[in-house]
């Protein structure tokens, strides 16, 4: 057969055992097609958004409940965003759960981390384009976290909002982040982190020396299981979008003004948690920056896999990374359900 | 295959891939077919662009079965959300219903300014006689303050009969009678330690625009100007039967007997005791039966001679009805020695044409002559006819009365005791 | 069935579904892209009052645009959009020329010189009872 242009996106062949849904979990490739996803149901959304004050939340109705399809397009775009966080975590922890990130994947580890960033980033600004009673709060305190941070805060509070508050000019600059400068960013990465995993010799495995099994599938079977797995996830994506549909709110107004939903978004439950325990620098910023940081210096200043432990889950020589993970991770997952429970 | 052997390319047979190609393209299709069904289960949303708003709504996708609330305001004009509020665009009852004003009742008073109100509206200047919210917020009907006065001064709680308390906190920055308030302040149950008083803020006070009423179909009403003007089925108030979505100026007794005519305070025990007959005609229905009145009081109907001011208020906060009721039997028989007062209709824009308008039981014309009150409210359903006698249609019944002015009768009343007590004693109608 | 039978029902059967979902799916996409969110243009103009234009007059509404034209037989409104392409003529001495692909018109609105190939439109104007003009871009008059 003759490989064709998708074909050679991949490598001839890979290793068969490493190629295997228990091992990779699917989540890489998962997450290109949610991000391609999001890039064509957002694509058909801005053709209806109107990125005003006055008109923001009104179109979002409009799309909602007028056009045809419209609350399909729109509840696929936020599942697409909620799973492309999940599979981007579950990806994260196969990484370091496999020690998939020793050189040379030390550096496309942390392009990774990156889109990961970017991931939640683009979710926050999308969530905040609904612009109604919804997501009024959790725009006031995202964009006075930023004005918390020391020397630089409150230039970096009028490069975010464009004003004292926000307003009209906070809305057309989390648009133009949202569709264009996020986007535009997570698409190069996205497209070097998947030229990356090919340069550097395809999925984690162990030297050939040191494997026990050297089986591989060619690119053709590669390509074929991909199509399964899009096909499948793009079928759960509209059962999911058809009968669970996004949040939305009444338009933010005067009277409105003092009530409406007070909780961050899902994602941010567990900085909202932390923020109730005092200084909003510490806890809002610092904290979750030195998760960040921790999770960066993984490939660099944790010990690191033995090479003929590689390929599989959980080896014994890079538990540190894992317990360091583990931790963060469940502390994300406490404080969110303690944020829950409130 | 040996599991050792070097570069071993494995894949599923063909068979195996084609069959789970298959499973999945129907998966596919079948989520697609899935999304299109709960797609065409959602209703054919329904326009329509009031003129008065120029934006179009949705509402009458779910609610194309409701009549017009009136025919001064028309839907193609008005639309829904000037008055409910509520998300115009949104399909979703919740969603659509999300920012709706009072519930059901968008004329309750804690939001009849934003629903009912506006400079062309009902909250507009007085002189052009649109100030009807401000009258209703002021008027005894929503203040109760004289209910609340005269059980403050019998228990001593306060050293006269003047009112100082109210159902809601309200101002009146324009005082225009003698007998107008500045302010009343809030009815705090809290604050006072008289218990005849605590029992009557919990007994009695189900009568007023802003209460809930008492349960019964007797009592069933809405709140704030739907109170007298929409006709509330029986047990309207709690259940989920639909709204009459129907305002009216034609009101018959039997709405202002939701509060009124009921029974009475027993100020012993502070409970209400309802009248106990429960008659089925008119004559015996209308007032309670120790009640003494004329033909003409049961015969027509409450708003046929108590006017606006007297049922909405003057604009100014008061302490007692006998401050702003003022109709008697004379305002349209005269006394033995007075006619009734008449006036000539002339520019167009009398009130009174407006109120036949609202409730087109005659068509009034300029040089008419109608009867008129002392504070010059127009009675635009009497005239004067050319013979000296003079008709009122009912309002809600329609009916045409012919009557005659006292003067020239054989009454000998004098003109100061013209109180209804007094004419009571020789036309008092048997029952 | 044979196994290469079997194959192929397979393969066609699969290759079937596929190209449904895809019909479906762009189906409803263009559904989608083809929904109209905004309302259409108001077709109804109210001139003012019938007295501010004297027999005679030439008075241009941008607006609509039109220009209402008040002669002895009365009211008529000439449209200023050209119909070969939808610009909005210009007025000359001569009549109506269009500036974008140089169709010219009478004074009337008929037709002198292509690439057009219709006369301008005239729209009703209605003098209502309270004497204010109405014109309503609606059926097209025939010129008598």
């Amino acid at each position: 057969m003759r490989p064709n242009f998708f074909h050679h996106l991949h490598p001839p062949t890979v290793p068969a055992e490493q190629s295997r849904w228990r091992y990779t979990l699917g989540a890489g490739g998962t997450a290109i097609f949610l991000m391609l996803m999001l890039i064509l149901t957002g694509a058909l959304e801005m053709f209806y958004y109107i990125p005003t004050p006055e008109n923001a939340a009104r179109s979002v109705q409009t799309i909602t409940y007028l056009v045809p399809f419209g609350g399909l397009v729109r509840n696929l775009h936020y599942w697409s965003a909620q799973l492309l966080l999940v599979v981007s975590a579950v990806h994260l922890v196969r990484i370091v759960f496999t020690g998939a990130y020793t050189p040379p994947r030390r550096f496309n580890y942390l392009l990774g981390l990156a889109l990961f960033l970017l991931a939640i980033l683009l979710d926050f600004t999308g969530y905040i384009l609904r612009w109604d009673t919804g997501i009024q709060w959790a725009l006031v305190v995202g964009t006075n976290l930023v004005k918390t941070i020391p020397l630089v805060g409150a230039t970096l509070y009028t490069a975010l909002t464009g004003s004292v508050e926000p307003g009209p000019a906070t809305l057309i600059r989390f648009y133009a982040w949202h569709i264009f400068g996020l986007t535009l960013i997570a698409m190069i990465l996205m497209i070097w982190h998947a030229f990356r995993v090919r340069r550097d010799g395809g999925i984690a495995v162990p030297p050939p020396g040191l494997r026990t099994v050297s089986d591989r599938i060619s690119r053709f079977e590669l390509v074929r299981r991909e199509t399964l797995a899009m096909i499948f996830t793009a079928s759960a994506l509209i059962l999911l979008s058809s009968l669970a549909p996004a949040p939305i709110a009444p338009p933010i107004t005067e009277i409105s003004a003092i009530s409406g939903e007070v909780s961050a978004p899902w994602f941010f439950l567990w900085v909202q948690q932390m923020l109730k325990w005092g200084d909003p620098f510490l806890w809002g910023v610092l904290v979750p920056l030195i998760f960040l940081a921790l999770l960066a210096i993984i490939p660099y200043g944790f010990p690191q896999p033995d090479p003929s432990e590689l390929g599989r889950w959980c080896p014994q020589s890079n538990r540190l990374a894992q317990i360091t993970l583990g931790v963060i991770a469940l502390a994300v997952i406490v404080l969110t359900l303690l944020a829950n429970a409130r | 295959m040996p599991a050792n052997q070097p570069s071993a390319l494995r894949h599923a047979q063909d068979n195996t891939f084609d069959f789970r190609l298959f499973v999945a393209a129907g998966l596919l299709l079948f989520s697609l077919a899935f999304s299109g069904w709960v797609n065409s289960r959602t209703p054919k949303p329904l326009s329509l662009t009031p003129s008065l708003t120029g934006q179009p709504e949705y509402c009458l996708t779910c609610h194309a079965d409701l009549p017009e609330i009136s025919p001064a305001h028309p839907v193609q004009v008005f639309g829904c959300v000037t008055c409910h509020g509520g998300e115009r665009l949104a399909l979703d009852a919740d969603m659509a219903h999300s920012s709706i004003r009072g519930g059901a009742n968008p004329s309750d008073l804690t939001v009849v300014s934003q629903s009912c109100g506006g400079e062309k509206c009902h909250s507009g200047a007085a002189a052009a006689g649109r100030d009807h919210i401000q009258r209703v917020q002021t008027s005894l009907q929503s203040t109760y303050a004289g209910a609340i006065a005269t059980i403050r001064f019998t228990f001593g709680a306060q050293p006269d009969l003047t009112a100082r308390l109210a159902i809601a906190a309200v101002a009146d920055d324009r005082i225009e009678t003698e007998t107008g308030l500045s302010a009343l302040a809030v009815f705090d149950t809290s604050t006072e330690d008289n218990p005849s008083i605590q029992k009557f803020s919990q007994n009695c006070l189900a009568c007023h625009l802003n209460a809930a009423p008492r349960e019964g179909q007797t009592y069933a009403r809405y709140t704030g100007c739907a109170s007298c003007h929409a006709f509330a089925p029986a047990g309207a108030w709690n259940s989920q039967q639909t709204p009459i979505h129907t305002l009216s100026t034609a009101i018959p007794y039997s709405q202002c007997n939701t509060c009124h005519n009921r029974g009475n305070y027993d100020l012993r025990t502070m409970t209400f005791v309802e009248r106990s007959d429960q008659p089925a005609d008119r004559l015996h229905n209308y007032y309670q039966p120790i009640a003494q009145f004329t033909r003409c009081e049961y015969s027509l109907d409450c708003v046929d001679c108590h006017t606006r001011i007297e049922t909405m208020g003057d604009g100014d906060l008061h302490s007692n009805k006998k401050e702003i009721q003022y109709i008697q039997c004379k305002t349209c028989h005269g006394t033995p020695t007075e006619l009734p007062l008449t006036k000539t209709l002339s520019e167009l824009d009398d009130i009174a044409f407006r109120q036949a308008f609202l409730n087109p039981i005659l068509v009034l014309k300029a040089g008419e002559v109608i009867l008129v009150t002392e504070q010059g409210e127009p009675l635009w359903n009497t005239r004067v006819l050319k013979d000296g006698t003079y008709q009122m249609i009912g309002k809600v019944t329609k009916q045409v009365f012919t009557f005659r002015p006292v003067k020239g009768s054989a009454c000998t009343q004098t003109g100061a005791n013209q109180a209804s007590a007094y004419c009571h004693q020789c036309h008092a109608v048997k029952r | 069935m044979t196994p290469i039978s079997r194959r192929n029902f397979l393969k066609i059967a699969a290759t079937s579904l596929l190209t449904a979902s895809g019909a479906v799916g762009l189906g409803g996409l263009l559904r989608f892209i083809a929904y109209q969110s905004e309302q259409a243009p108001a077709i109804e103009f109210d001139l003012g009052p019938a007295a501010n234009y004297p027999i005679g007059s030439r008075t241009i509404h941008p607006n609509i645009p039109a220009v209402l034209i008040h002669t002895e037989s009365g009211f008529s409104a000439i449209s200023l959009v050209c119909t070969h392409l939808g610009c909005t003529v210009e007025t000359k001495d001569s009549g109506f020329s269009c500036p974008c692909h140089g169709s010219t018109y009478s004074k009337e609105g008929r037709l002198l010189s292509g690439p057009a190939v219709e006369d301008l439109d005239v729209w009703p104007v209605e003098l209502k009872d309270n004497g204010r003009l109405l014109v309503r871009k609606t059926i097209v008059q025939p010129r008598g």
